[in-house]
């Protein structure tokens, strides 16, 4: 190969070197940053209250209806401080 | 032997009205013949042994007989209170056995029946994001926190349903309020922050995080979205030192394990 066209074909090689590495650091930066946006998932969806008598809820003290009615969060039965979500 | 024969009887007596002692029946004998109104102490009697039954296979996780007795009940068409509650009875062994449509169906049919029954309203959000139905569930999650503004559960419900949909302003408000009668409940700082996060506001996100692992120190997703945040915020030399500890925290989640430790050695060590 003449030394004129060794020198453009190898800035052309290194240049489309330079490009794919590029594209590569763009795409694993991206999907690291979208891997770390999908794991901040929201806790998990309270468990389900359970089962009432035949009384039903009102006039006594029905412990589904009380903690679906609670202000706090231990009484309305919420997922606790180190569960998992 | 006068003071033996005086024992003697005194204890021959108490025998005799021992036995002699009436219980009383444990439901009232019917006082009609008329046939109606029997059949309905009939209907009446089945639904209550029914619910006894229907209960019962519910604490002990046989759900297929649970669905079958309140099944029965719901057939039976009992007055209020006993169907919206046999409905609410029928949907847990539903969503127990994974037929989250059918849990849906009742537990609508029971607010249908008792429009303020707040353990329906409370499991049909559950219910609504286990079938993943975002939409429904935000429904009734409005209709919950309206008609109790200051149940925790209803709050924390509407959060999750909002941070779930990409309501972030909703879930800030939600969670924010949860937070001011319940400001030692770490789940619910974890979830502001994210609601935080999602609206650009790292600084408070970060504030909120660590307030979750003051109360918390090993909530492992709580260190990872501080990691998370830092790195947002430019600090990656902290972010690092928190995917590290997240990494270890997180033992019991292989998921989350892995994600910190490869967001760790993302970043190179100073």
């Amino acid at each position: 190969m003449s030394r004129t066209l060794f020198r453009p074909v190898l800035v052309a090689a290194l240049l489309a070197l330079l490009m794919i590495c590029g594209r590569f650091a763009v795409a694993g930066a991206a999907s690291l940053e979208d891997a770390l946006t999908g794991a901040l998932v929201p806790s998990a969806a309270p468990s389900l209250l359970g089962p009432i008598t035949s009384a039903g809820r009102v006039g006594w003290e029905c412990k589904p209806e009380r903690s679906a009615g609670s202000a706090g969060w231990h009484e309305a039965e919420l997922p606790p401080h180190s569960g998992s979500p | 032997m006068r003071w033996l024969l005086t024992v003697a009887i005194i204890w021959g007596l108490m025998a005799a009205a021992a036995a002699a002692q009436t219980y009383s029946p444990q439901r009232p004998l019917p006082r009609t013949t008329s046939m109606p109104t029997l059949r309905a102490l009939a209907t009446q009697r089945e639904v209550e042994e029914r619910f006894k039954l229907g209960i019962d296979a519910e604490a002990r996780g046989d759900w297929t007989s649970a669905v079958a007795e309140f099944n029965r009940i719901v057939a039976l068409n009992p007055p209020e209170p006993k169907g919206s509650t046999a409905r609410y009875d029928l949907a847990i062994a539903y969503a127990n056995l994974g037929r989250y449509d059918d849990a849906a169906t009742e537990l609508r049919a029971a607010l249908a029946l008792d429009p303020a029954f707040l353990a329906a309203m409370a499991n049909l959000v559950s219910v609504d994001i286990a079938r993943g139905d975002l939409a429904q569930a935000r429904q009734v999650a409005d209709r919950y926190v309206a008609v109790d503004p200051d149940s925790a559960r209803a709050l924390y419900s509407r959060g999750i349903v909002a941070l779930r949909s990409g309501d972030a302003a909703t879930a800030r408000e939600d969670f924010g309020k949860l937070l001011r009668n319940n400001p030692s409940y770490a789940v619910a700082y974890y979830d502001l922050a994210l609601a935080e996060e999602r609206l650009g506001r790292y600084e408070s996100a970060e504030r909120q995080l660590r307030a979750a692992l003051s109360l918390a120190p090993a909530y492992a997703r709580a260190r990872f979205a501080l990691g998370v945040v830092l790195l947002r915020e430019g600090e990656h030399g902290a972010a690092r030192n928190e995917f590290q500890r997240a990494s270890v925290d997180a033992a019991g989640d292989p998921a989350l394990q892995n994600i910190a430790a490869a967001a760790r050695d993302s970043i190179p060590a100073p």
